[in-house]
């Protein structure tokens, strides 16, 4: 009973899912499932659309599915791949504790997991875990906010979402730096849980405690551009905005003269090699690499922004 | 009583075969966070970095020490064979190449006051800075951390426990250097060191893990 029940309720987890999903079909090399966040922030629609044309150029099946920061609806789109019989899955996951059990559950029905992005606190269960250098990228990110800064005034941090190991480490990243500038002096530091409406109404209100401010420095670009939004809103775009992830919307901020920069994260690249180990690691049973890798993220402001495009830097 | 003597034997035989081997354990360092569990990863790392740093970390170094000029000629000739001659880096795309150094050259510039301590030296003879060394306290990047092949990425709960690492390790260099006292400024500096490779135009960024100044 148990076990059919589990199926059922895996059946309509697919059914459900299957209304908001892209099915790609290529050669029969077998089915890739692709778990990201949802695709409103376009970093993780990068990751999908990146792992996607890949894994189409491999001759993979694909089915792209979006959890939304919900580690039960990740749990039930994993019994969904695994239903399907995926031949491997490629993760942004829900959460760092939370989600060793569903790829645990995955790798017991014998379907390797390859993440992206973000962390898992367990090795050994995921085949690779491929993460940007979130602190060397922090560090390039502070760097330059202090040097914008002038090295002193009052300023605010935009913290990402808690549950996510990548919020802690940029923050680490940036305080590491911005903490040996006994000048620059944080007047407020929050979490706006990497959402563009939550940075908008949080630095509208920290804004009225502290007028005072000179810059805000985020742990996303979301969160810049909610941040920006309600700075320009209050008359204010003298303040020194910087964020993190090299999204479009960002560039074009920066080109225009508003947010002053960002980190690339290559988001598009990193969801790409993950379907290559993936591809490697199913036709070998071995990727021949460790399994945690990190890429390193690169400073984007005015002398490089127009090179950015979706994700990667060209030139 | 025959069979206690046997037995006797051949347990004394049992305890000498073994007594002379030696049980190593491999550094584990989630196992040395479990016994300090109330200790910030910040303050375990940089136990752990300590624990290593005479061990296995300057023996790394010393093991892939190249004369600075040397390697300018071979990365200049070919940076990815120069890189597989020399170089230590970590599993990944596109990580880029450490190199342990040894070099000579003299200070254009000193910044010993500062948090983020530097020596900025010429070592061609062109009178233009080329090398700096850093010398902390505050050292940026994670060249040791990167270099050294035990330091495994897998081996450690997340990227901030290995962060911390680095600082560790950068803090380990630091506190080992002496930094003389008075005006460096035209004076010789001979040093060892690692550093990440950028580019054949920047300015190496080395943290030194020795260094003499004068002739």
């Amino acid at each position: 009973m148990k076990t059919n029940r589990r199926i059922f309720m895996s059946g309509l987890a697919g059914v459900v899912t299957l209304a908001s999903t892209r099915i790609g079909f290529a050669q029969d090399k077998g089915l890739i499932a692709i778990l990201t966040p949802s695709h409103d922030n376009p970093f993780f629609k990068a990751e999908a659309v990146g792992a996607e044309a890949r894994a189409i150029e491999l001759g993979y099946d694909t089915i792209v599915l979006v959890h939304d920061d919900d580690p039960n609806k990740q749990s039930e789109l994993f019994d969904t791949a695994i239903a399907r019989g995926a031949a491997a899955i490629i993760l942004d996951n829900a959460g760092a504790d939370a989600t060793v059990a569903a790829v645990q559950r995955a790798k017991d029905a014998g379907i390797p997991s390859f993440l992206i992005d973000r962390e898992i606190k367990e090795t050994g269960i995921a085949i690779s875990q491929i993460v940007s250098n979130n602190y060397q990228g922090a560090q390039l990110g502070a760097e330059e906010f202090v040097r914008i800064m002038g090295e002193e005034g009052n300023y605010v941090e935009l913290v990402g979402r808690e549950a996510d190991t990548n919020a802690g480490i940029r923050s680490s990243g940036y305080h590491d730096i911005i903490d040996q500038y006994p000048d620059l002096v944080m007047v407020a530091q929050q979490s706006a849980n990497w959402s563009q409406t939550e940075a908008f109404e949080k630095m509208e209100s920290i804004l009225q405690a502290n007028p005072d401010i000179k810059g805000v420095i985020c742990g996303n670009d979301t969160m810049a551009m909610g941040a920006w939004a309600a700075l320009e809103a209050a008359g204010r775009d003298d303040v020194i905005v910087v964020g993190f992830d090299g999204s479009n919307d960002v560039r074009d901020s920066i080109l225009a003269g508003g947010i002053k920069a960002t980190v690339l994260q290559p988001a598009y690249r990193q969801a790409q090699l993950a379907v290559e180990q993936a591809d490697m690691y199913i036709q070998t049973g071995t990727t021949g690499l460790e399994e945690k890798q990190l890429m390193d993220c690169v400073l984007i402001n005015a002398d490089n922004a127009a090179d950015l495009e979706t994700f990667s830097l060209s030139g | 009583m025959r069979h206690s003597f046997l037995f006797t034997v051949i347990a004394i035989g049992t305890f000498s075969a073994t007594a002379g081997c030696k049980i190593v354990k491999n550094v584990d360092p989630n196992e040395a966070g479990e016994v300090a569990a109330a200790m910030t990863d910040e303050e375990r790392m940089a136990n752990y970095a300590r624990e290593i740093w005479d061990t296995d970390v300057i023996p790394t170094v010393a093991a892939h020490l190249v004369p600075l000029d040397e390697l300018r000629s071979a990365l200049a000739h070919d940076v990815d064979a120069a890189g597989e001659a020399h170089g230590l880096r970590p599993d990944g795309e596109a990580n880029p190449w450490n190199f342990a150094i040894t070099g000579t050259g003299s200070v254009i510039e000193a910044k010993t006051e500062s948090r983020a301590a530097k020596l900025h030296l010429d070592t061609v003879g062109d009178g233009e800075i080329d090398v700096t060394l850093q010398l902390g306290p505050i050292v940026r990047g994670t060249t040791l951390r990167d270099a050294m092949p035990f330091l495994l990425f897998s081996n450690f709960r997340d990227q901030i426990e290995f962060a911390k690492l680095g600082n560790g390790l950068n803090a380990m260099a630091h506190e080992r250097l002496t930094i003389p006292e008075g005006d460096l400024v035209g004076q010789t500096v001979t040093f060892e060191g690692m550093f990440t490779f950028k580019d054949l135009e920047s300015t190496l960024e080395v943290v030194p893990t020795a260094m003499t100044v004068g002739e």
